[in-house]
This record gives structure tokens, sequence and C-alpha cells, in this order.
């Protein structure tokens, strides 16, 4: 692959993914601005050094009535005016696309210094209409037209194929949901730190549990909620600049070492169909996390020190186990059970709770995983922290395994 | 499988590992199960202990507990880990066997003794004793027990509900061990999510005598001003989730009489007048008025379903809809701003709002900076105590993070102009000083727009 300049991840900032934004009476600028300006005040960078801002948003023509997401970077302080900005959208993956396109005009040397902020306002419409503002990330009038919450249905499917092709307990789910809840109570900006969660509960099937379809029940779901997420990607001249300035080497700032990005068709079933004769049920997302690993110069997985994945839906976490190639195809459960994936294990999966644990306001996911895997390189994820984690890497996913996008954050 | 605990093993430091290590709790008991403290503390305890006991009157009501703590915390399998009974039947087998005896009984010093010294008979002499009290003396509580009883007890005051609230207050005694307050603290910090403050042992500690001192401030002003315009004043744009007024309803006007009397007789202070609880509510609560709980307090419904307002000099209800609003431009300017996260120029407009109606609101919030940073030293070390409690536990903005976002300069204007005494910790501040320093906090989320 070709020699291009490398990208440098300064820092950022998340809002705390608990808040409820509409209990605030806020406008989703808020909720930018305390991402944007968190993440200055964290790298001690002035706003008028950004030289070009990219924001990553699902939806927010369907949950606050308002597109052009891009324009609102200059809402959030007047030096803003004039700066050049764009919005992106891949569904749940959106801010991932919004990062590969900050990182690649980086790459172009068009600019040193870029902001890329991932923003979803979610909580303005009650369960049932989100649910169906999220199935326009499938093909909506094939597979969600109609349908009550169509995504968890899904992603149930998901589980269905594994079970068909390899066997899956409901056990294994309830492991890894107990996981990142677990994880979860250690952030500080986890949606549900505070939630009532044990293996137990995982398990149970009542009305406190309830069933959403097929095989997903509540405690196998991220949930809905508000957040944003904002980080600063820079230059290698930038990053010299700044290292000297805040006193730091070179060397010790996170990079973009490899990144991923595969597309499949967005209906699932077509998927399922193509990946018929593949050791892996979704071999894009395979792809996308071995193109990674490859421009990073990392032969396999045994070069993660840990994992920030898109578990939407614990099936999603169970498939990436073995995508990631932490155990053969079909016996992600191996690694459960050996508590590999967990917090002290081998290859710790989303040490900061993952989209079950820390919320998963859409379009800042991406966003928001990596700033977890630069907070974990650099040494800064408190409670959660993977000791002497050298590399992280992400994947992040738009729709059934549709849009996959990794990225390898590491020094 | 795996275990809940799969995870609690890392991410703690080596001297954490020690401090939870030096200490074993494997049963708890709570006392007073059927109350909503102690369910819901109940419920808490069953997140990091195999075996928690829930005791009351009657084993029915202790089951009556069991099922409101499943409620409140969506889980049947609290059931899993608990068991239940009757002080008659189980409390001496069950107090022997527990290592932590948590007593939630209801706020009245003479019952809570009376529990401690059938306690101090029959535990173990390892054992922890715990009073989830809100403001009563912890060391007036140990008087007259065994010296093993006091130097093992200790005030735990959680706030309701506690599995929402995570705002934990931590009371010594005289003779508690102080290493086994070193050891609760993290014990809650790092198995039950609390965010721990460390109080002295006076009147409402730190929370409810600042927290209670500025809601019954708002109760006397609603005397000459009316409920409605008071808790518009001092509402969701000042810095806090729920307005004043409705929290004391909420809470019940009950508990605030037992807090504020017990504040104003035996912690006379500069702010002494504030706490005296005005005599409208002393009337109407002769007559059964308790808030919520009795259906109306200073806010309610009538038999039509109208929303109904006390007024408190007539000592009878009116119409929501027939009160007259004044125009509130200055709230309506805070609020727009505080709509798009301007949360700074928000309360710089708010301290620099002029007319009678922003002189009242500034009072109030000039007072509760004032008086917050009055009580460093008496209620805790610093001032990071009583914005921890405050913003935890109360969900108001602590009064640092006031102080932040207005300016230093405007925060001593404003509380000089409401004839307040400054803290010597502004005066002597320097301008640019940032009094709020917990990084884990999103501030802006203290301010809400109206």
């Amino acid at each position: 692959m070709a020699q291009v300049p490398e990208v440098y991840v300064l820092g950022g900032y998340q809002t705390d993914f608990a808040r409820n934004w509409s209990k605030e009476k806020k406008h989703f600028v808020a909720m930018m601005r305390e991402a944007v300006l968190g993440a200055l005040e964290k790298t001690q960078i002035e706003p008028s050094e950004i030289e070009v801002a990219h924001t990553g948003n699902f939806a927010g023509e369907l949950y606050s009535k308002q597109g052009h997401m891009g324009a609102f970077f200059l809402e959030i302080d007047p030096v803003f005016s004039g700066l050049p900005t764009s919005r992106h959208e891949a569904a749940c993956a959106s801010g991932s696309i919004a990062l590969l396109a900050a990182g690649a005009e980086i790459e172009a040397k068009r600019y040193d210094l870029a902001c890329v902020v991932g923003v979803e306002q979610m909580k303005t419409v009650g369960a049932g209409e989100g649910g169906d503002f999220l199935g326009t990330a499938a093909w909506y009038e094939l597979e969600a037209q109609g349908v009550e919450f169509p995504f968890p249905k899904l992603f149930g499917k998901l589980g269905d194929e594994y079970d068909k092709r390899y066997g899956l307990k409901d056990e294994h789910l309830a492991g890894i949901s107990t996981i990142n809840y677990a994880n979860a109570k250690l952030n500080p900006n986890a949606q549900t730190r505070t939630w009532y969660m044990n293996y137990d509960h995982a398990m149970s099937r009542d009305e406190f549990n309830g069933n959403i379809g097929g095989r997903i029940n509540i405690s196998d779901c991220s949930q809905v909620t508000d957040g944003a997420a904002a980080v600063l990607l820079a230059s290698p001249e930038y990053a010299k600049k700044w290292a000297e300035r805040v006193g730091v080497s070179l060397e010790s700032i996170p990079r973009i070492k490899g990144w991923g990005h595969h597309t499949a068709r967005i209906r699932f079933e077509d998927k399922i169909a193509e990946s018929a004769n593949h050791e892996y049920v979704l071999p894009h997302v395979r792809a996308t996390v071995t193109d990674a690993q490859k421009r990073a110069g990392i032969t396999d997985s045994d070069g993660i020190d840990g994992i920030e994945t898109h578990d939407c839906f614990t099936t999603s976490e169970y498939m990436a186990i073995d995508h990631f190639g932490l155990t053969a195809p079909g016996e992600s459960w191996k690694a459960v059970e050996e508590g590999v994936i967990a917090l002290g294990g081998k290859t710790p999966i989303n040490p900061s709770g993952g989209l079950i644990g820390a919320g998963h306001p859409v379009g800042a996911t991406g966003v928001r995983q990596v700033l977890d895997s630069h907070k974990q390189v650099a040494g800064e994820a408190g409670s959660y922290q993977i000791n002497g984690a050298k590399n992280i890497q992400t994947l992040n996913i738009g729709g059934s395994g549709t849009t996959s996008v990794s990225f390898v954050i590491g020094t | 499988m795996l275990s809940a605990s799969t995870a609690s093993a890392v991410g703690k430091s080596a001297k954490s590992t020690d401090l939870l290590n030096s200490r074993s709790i494997q049963r708890v008991v709570v006392l007073g199960a059927n109350g909503a403290m102690g369910a819901g503390s109940g419920a808490l305890f069953t997140l990091a202990v195999p075996r928690v006991t829930f005791l009351a009157r009657t084993k029915e009501k202790a089951d009556g507990g069991l099922s409101a703590a499943i409620k409140m915390v969506r889980s049947s399998t609290v059931a899993n880990r608990v068991e239940t009974g009757s002080y008659d039947a189980d409390f001496d087998r069950a107090v022997a066997e527990a290592d932590l005896i948590f007593e939630a009984v209801t706020e009245r010093l003479d019952l809570k003794r009376e529990f401690f010294e059938r306690i101090d008979k029959v535990r173990r002499p390892d054992s922890i004793v715990a009073t989830v009290t809100s403001g009563l003396s912890i060391n007036l509580l140990a008087e007259g027990r065994s010296e093993s009883f006091r130097k093992n007890f200790l005030g735990l005051h959680f706030f309701n509900p506690p599995n929402v609230i995570v705002g934990t207050e931590l009371i010594a005694g005289k003779d508690t061990d102080p290493k086994l307050v070193d050891f609760i603290d993290e014990y809650c910090t790092k198995l039950l999510g609390r965010a721990m403050v460390r109080t002295a042992d006076t009147p409402g500690f730190a929370g409810n005598r600042i927290g209670f001192k500025v809601l019954n401030e708002c109760a006397i002003l609603a005397e000459e001003h009316g409920p409605l315009l008071i808790d518009e004043l001092v509402g969701p744009y000042t810095g806090r989730a729920m307005t004043p007024l409705a929290t004391i309803d909420l809470v019940g006007w009950d508990i605030h009489r037992a807090i504020v009397d017990n504040i104003y007789e035996l912690a006379p202070d500069e702010a002494h007048e504030t706490l005296k609880l005005p005599n409208y509510m002393a009337d109407l609560m002769a007559k059964g008025v308790l808030g919520r709980k009795t259906g109306a307090g200073f806010f309610g419904k009538d038999d039509a379903g109208e929303r109904i307002v006390l007024d408190p000099k007539t000592r009878k209800y009116s119409q929501k809809s027939a009160i007259a609003r004044p125009e509130l431009p200055f709230i309506e300017e805070v609020s727009e701003l505080h709509r798009v996260g301007r949360y700074r120029e928000g309360m710089q407009a708010f301290a620099a709002a002029t007319g009678p109606h922003a002189a009242i609101a500034q009072k109030v919030i000039a007072g509760y900076i004032s008086y917050s940073f009055h009580r460093v030293g008496e209620v805790t070390d610093d001032i990071s105590g009583i914005d921890r409690i405050m913003g935890f536990g109360f969900n108001w903005a602590p009064p640092s993070v006031l102080v932040d976002v207005i300016g230093l300069k405007p925060s001593i204007q404003m509380i000089e102009k409401a004839g307040l005494p400054v803290p010597p910790a502004l005066t002597n501040a320097q301008e640019g000083t940032t009094f709020f320093r917990d990084p884990q906090v999103n501030v802006g989320k203290f301010f809400v727009a109206a």
C-alpha cells in the first residue's frame, strides 16, 4: 500500500452519554458545542487553529427536522466563520466516515488540523418512532416499513445465522452483555453506568428484560441516547509543533496507523446469500478488520491490545470476536468463556462499555470509539484503562453489517 | 460462565485493592426495608453482596419492600439474593450473621437508638453498623453503645432514589475507626458506583444543610410572591433539574420541617433566619398538608384535574390558569442562551439582569454561593465536597460551577448587591481562578433551558 503522511489524533472530548438533551430542553448545537470546546480545551488548541471541520450524523432530518449539520459547526464560535465544513452519513458508521474524510484531507496535505465531531440527538421522539427512523439504515421499503423495531430483528437474524452454521447459546450473548455493562460502570461518561445489571439479569426473560424480536432481549441491545464526541486530527507538521508546545514527544502521540473500509449489499439476506460458502458470516467486515491491520503493519489480532467494537447488539459483538480473529470462525464463545475479551483479559473488547454499556448516539459512535482508543493509548482511560495499551482497533458498522470502518490507533 | 465481578477486579490501583480486601462484606441486613430508602438501598447492595436480608415489622412488609426494590431497579433477579423477615422472628439471627447492618428506619432519634441498643446486644464485634440518617447526629445516635459498636458505626447517607442518585455522604463519629471510613469510601465508590463525600457530623451534614437552606428560603419568599413565581424565578435555568418548591412537595413537608428545624435549632449561622420554617407551612401541616404524598402541597390538582397552586397568605388554593404571570424577559434571554450551549453567557446575563424579579432570583443564587463557601471547614474540608454533593446528590449546579460560569467579579458583585457576606475564598481569589475542577462532569448538564 502507498506511503502516505501519518494522521495524528491529538485528543478529544465526549459528552456524558447518560444525558437527555430533550429534558434539558436543548438544541443539538449545544451538544456539538460542548464536545468541540471540550476537545479544544483538552488539547490546549485555540479555535482559530482549526482549518476544516467534519460532522458525522445519521438522521438529524428525522430526529430534529434539521439537515445541513456541517454548517452548525459555525454556530459553536464566531471564529469559525468561513471555515470549510461538511456532514457525512453512513447510518451508524457516520462518525467513522467523517474521520476517514478528515484523515484523507490531511494525507492529501490540504489541511494540517481538522476537527471531527459526531453527533446525534435521539431522545426527541419515542421508542417506536425512533425505531422506525433507525429502519432507514436498512432497505426501508423491503426490511423496515411496518416492522416494529426492525434492527433488533435483523441482528437477531445474524444470531440465527451463527446458530445455523456453528451453534449459538444465549449464555454467551448474556456474557457479552454482562461484560459491557460491567465495563460501563467504570466509565464516567457511560449511559448505563448506574443501571442494574448482572449475568442473572441478562439471562432473565420476564417483563424487565422483555423480548424485542427473535433471540434479542432488552439486555442484548445498545440503547438510544443523545451524545456528541469530537477529536482533533493533525498532520505530522502540526503534530510536531503541538508536541513541542504541550511538552510531549511526537512518538507518544497516538496516530491512525491503519484503516479499513468496505460496504456490503444493504439487504441482510443478500449479505448472507453472498457469504453462504465463506467461513466468515460477514466477509466484508472481516476484510475491513484485516485491511486496517495490514495498513498498520500488524500481522493479526495478537498485535492489538484492545478493541472498541460495534456492539449495537450482543450478536454483532459475537460476530466481531471471530471476525477480528480472536478465535477461529464460529468459535467466538470460547473468547467469552475464557475471559479473553473481559477487561484484564488478553484482548479486552469495549473497555468503555461499548454501545451496549456506554450508549449509542448513532452519529457520535465512530468518533467516540476513536476517542476511547486514543485515551487507551495515551494512558488516559482512568478506571477502564488497559494497562500498557499500544494499539487499539475500532470497528464501526452502519446498517446490518453494510458499511464497515475500522481504525488502528496506536503509537 | 461469567460472574458479575469479572470486570470489577481490574481498573483499580494496588492501594485500592488492599483497601477493598481489608474487610469482607458477604451478608447485609437492611432494617426498615419496607421504606423507599431501605428497599432501594437493599437493591443496591445486591449488586455487590451475595445475600441481603430485608427486615421490617412484619415479613409481609419486608416482602413489600422486596417488590418495591424489584420495580425500582427493574430486575426480578434482585430476589435471587434477598431473603425477607420480621424484627420479631429474624432480627437476632440476621443481625448476628451480617457483616454490614444497614439501618433505614424512620428518622427519629429515639426510635433509631432503640434499634441500635438491640443491635449492640446481638451483632458480632467486627460487623459494621451504618445509619442512613439524613441529618441526625452520628455521635448522638452512638451514645451509650459499646466500644466495638462505636468503633464500627458510621453514617451512610444515600439520597432517594439511591439507584438513580449516586451522591452519598459518609459521616464518621468521634470513635469511628478511620480505617473503616477509608474502606467504606472505597467500597461504595468501586462496588456500588457511589460519588462519595465525607462530611462532618453537623446538622443536615453538607447536602441537606445547604440544599434545604435554599429550599426553605424559597418557601419563605413564596409567602409574599406566591409559589408559582418563585419556582419560575429560581427555576431550572438557574442550574437545577427540579424547581425548589416542587422539590419540597416531592420530599414531603414533614421531612422538610424535620431537616430545617434540626438545622435551625442546632446550627445557628449567618443565614439563621432563612432556616426558620414559615408559619403558613406549620399551619397547613397541622391540617394534614404534606406535599405530593397527601395530594397537594405548594402545587396539586383539583377534583376536575386542573392544576392548582397554594396561596400561602390565605392558605387556600387557586387554579394555576387564573394566576397572572409577569413578563420575565431575562429568564427567556438566559434560556435561549442555555438552549444553544452558551451557559457562561447565559449565567452572565442572569447576574447582570435588572429589576425586582431578577433581584429575588439573584439573591437566592447569591445566597446559595455565599452559604456554601462559608460552610467550608465546618461541613467539609474543602469546597469540592460541597460541589460533589450538590451536583451528584441534588442535581444542582455546584456553587463552584456557578462562580466559574458567572465569573469571579460578577459573582462577588451579585453577593454584595444581595447584602450577603462575601466568602473569603472568593475575595482572596485571583481573577481567572477556576473553582470547579472535576473534568469528569459536564457542567452544561446543570443548566436547563426554561
